[in-house]
């Protein structure tokens, strides 16, 4: 095996420049998959920590139908008191579940007494809305206290409002909401707070605490539009769903249909489609990687074989078996491969690993300065090794096949 | 007892509808240690008749049998194991593995083929080397050397499995005269040390003079044999 291979890689640099182009042809593929891998999977985190960190959580669950008309803020799809009553326990005794965050949201008009405007709130139990959402108060501004950031009498306020209105923090404004039955109610809340709008569907709303939400929508008891929930483990989404779903699909109502309908944060933002999408483009870098490899090696071993033709007779003349001659040419193909993505695995890193020292700004939506630390995906970099590897095999197995089945004779003759 | 012997020997090669007789009806009987050689004009059927004997090509008709191996019988396995073990091959163009040093190149058959242990393929290898006279070379590359050179390694990585027979197809077409006869005479010295039996093929009346035994063909057959110096 190892005259095999030293005679395999003396003969990948016996045609030094075209082996270094080939080389280098695979190497820029391998360096664009782990760049890109490195990067995109780093975005997509990043997206999804904030997405899930800091509004959505991981898991949601909602009266059914509550979801489908979601746009609207409905305030006559809520979870009653006694649905919560049946609802608790099972997230209590969920142990997969770190934290929940029962949620008001609806939509009232905000005045400071000269200007009017509209606003979306949410109603919430600060420090179980910290648990759920631990970077939710990082995007608050004049904020004193994280765990306790929004006491009953306090308003935050989304940044687009500040400057739309001309308000700041420790001004009075008004909140005016309208409930179920149409009866309308205000109250007096001072700022407390500015939120940083991001990307999302509750990107741009105001907090509240859930007692003046449940004063202003005028509610005997306490409904509830959303509970978000906090996994220990974010990876356990799609388990945690599943699970939960399952456990709540057997409470029905009287006309015999769901009481609730359970989302994975995924099903609540559109971001879930561009984290798709960040993995399908993952995906096409990987199949024109394997294409490259496919046809440059594939292209190199064949032409291999037509040069080396009368070698080959000779070698197969003095007594090489068929299957030494195929292991050969496999060999040249497999170093062909494993040297190019040797090459890529170090570049590509390297890349990454500077990128980690003099990280990335970038802004995406209404998310400026946001900083971009790409990973080293240790997985994709195994994979992607793997991949060039074993096509660089298959690539030459047809050219290898065809060197080992030359007849001597004929072989011999060739010019 | 003859060590190759081919009993009607036919060999057509058929292109498209065109069928062309290379040998026809060839009876030999070679012994053991001999110093052949072959001539006749282009076309003949010298190169046809070394590559059957060499278990390269088989024969449309006949049998060939070469060390008691009816080697026209042999699958493509094991004809290369029977090439390997019993021949040595020479050829025209010296035929040298050009990523290989001189040194590997006579080692290649023991490592590649035979699998011999490295301090006997070390001492085969550099005693062939030396007896070749091309020991302080063994660190060049084929394309370090002059012709003649290349074909006394040539010569060497033949020898170095200790064939039976050494089958050598115009071995010294591309060198000249005075080189052409420094190669035979190593082959005859071969000959004489490793009791080697040589068959080579050649065009050059000054080295057929070389050989015991001289056959002539012609148009596929043989016209003539005589004894070499005749």
């Amino acid at each position: 095996m190892k005259n095999i291979i030293k005679i395999a890689i003396r003969n990948l640099f016996r045609y030094t420049r075209r082996t270094l182009l080939t080389t280098t042809l695979i190497s820029i593929g391998v360096i664009l998959v782990i760049v890109f891998a490195g990067l995109g999977g780093s975005f997509k985190s990043a997206m999804i920590g904030i997405i899930t960190d800091s509004m959505l959580a991981d898991v949601q669950v909602h009266k059914s139908g509550y979801v489908e008309t979601i746009d609207n803020i409905p305030l006559n799809i809520f979870l009653t008191e006694n649905e919560m009553e049946v609802l608790q326990p099972k997230l209590d005794n969920n142990a997969k579940i770190e934290a929940y965050s029962p949620r008001i949201k609806f939509g009232a008009m905000i005045s400071d007494y000269n200007q009017t405007s509209n606003i979306r709130l949410s109603g919430v139990y600060p420090e179980k809305e910290q648990a759920t959402c631990p970077t939710l108060t990082d995007r608050f501004s004049g904020v004193s206290d994280p765990i306790n950031f929004v006491k009953p009498g306090e308003i935050i306020i989304p940044d687009i409002l500040v400057k739309g209105l001309n308000v700041e923090i420790g001004n009075d404004v008004v909140i005016v909401g309208t409930n179920r039955h149409g009866s309308v109610n205000g109250l007096s809340l001072k700022i407390v707070g500015v939120s940083e709008g991001v990307m999302g569907p509750q990107g741009k709303e105001g907090f509240i605490h859930i007692e003046d939400a449940l004063n202003l929508l005028r509610m005997d008891e306490t409904e509830i539009s959303e509970v978000a929930i906090r996994l220990n483990r974010g990876e356990d989404v799609k388990i945690a769903y599943t699970e939960l779903n399952q456990a709540l699909s057997g409470e029905k109502s009287e006309d015999g249909s769901r009481i609730y309908e359970v989302h994975p944060w995924n099903k609540l933002t559109h971001f879930g489609s561009i984290a798709n999408i960040v993995d399908l483009l993952i995906m096409m870098v990987r199949v024109i990687l394997i294409s490259i490899v496919l046809i440059s090696v594939m292209n190199i071993m064949m032409m291999s074989v037509f040069e080396r033709t009368s070698e080959i007779g000779t070698i197969a003349a003095i007594g090489t078996s068929p299957r030494k001659i195929l292991s050969l040419f496999l060999a040249e193909g497999f170093f062909l491969g494993f040297i190019s993505t040797l090459a890529g695995v170090i570049i590509g890193v390297g890349l990454l690993l500077f990128m980690q020292w003099q990280p990335v700004q970038f802004t995406f939506g209404p998310m400026e300065n946001l900083v971009l630390i790409p990973d080293i995906p240790i997985k994709e970099v195994l994979a992607t090794s793997g991949i060039v590897v074993l096509v660089s095999l298959f690539a030459s197995w047809q050219p290898a096949r065809k060197a080992s089945k030359l007849e001597p004779v004929d072989a011999l003759g060739h010019v | 007892m003859s060590l190759i012997k081919m009993e009607n020997v036919t060999k057509i090669y058929h292109t498209g509808e065109i069928s062309v007789t290379a040998l026809q009806n060839i009876n030999l009987e070679i012994d053991k240690g001999s110093f052949i050689s072959f001539i006749g004009p282009s076309g003949s059927g010298k190169t046809t008749l070394l590559n059957l004997i060499g278990c390269l090509d088989k024969p449309t008709e006949g049998d060939i049998i070469v060390n008691d191996v009816k080697i026209n019988l042999l699958d493509r396995k094991n004809g290369a194991k029977f090439r390997g073990d019993s021949l040595g091959f020479v050829f025209q163009n010296f035929n040298l593995v050009p990523v290989l040093t001189v040194y590997e190149n006579v080692e290649y058959p023991l490592l590649m083929v035979k699998n011999v242990p490295v301090s006997e393929r070390r001492t085969r290898v550099l005693d062939l080397l030396e007896k070749v006279n091309m020991l302080d070379q063994k660190n060049k590359y084929p394309n370090q050397i002059s012709g003649g050179q290349k074909q006394r390694v040539a010569v060497a990585r033949a020898l170095v499995t200790n064939p039976s027979v050494v089958l050598a197809d115009e071995p010294t077409a591309n060198l000249d005269h005075k080189t052409a006869l420094k190669v035979i005479d190593i082959m005859r010295q071969m000959k004489k040390e490793l009791g080697t039996t040589f068959i080579f093929s050649t065009h050059d009346p000054k080295i057929v003079g070389n050989a015991e035994i001289v056959y002539t063909l012609e148009d596929g057959k043989i016209v003539n044999n005589k004894k070499g110096g005749e």
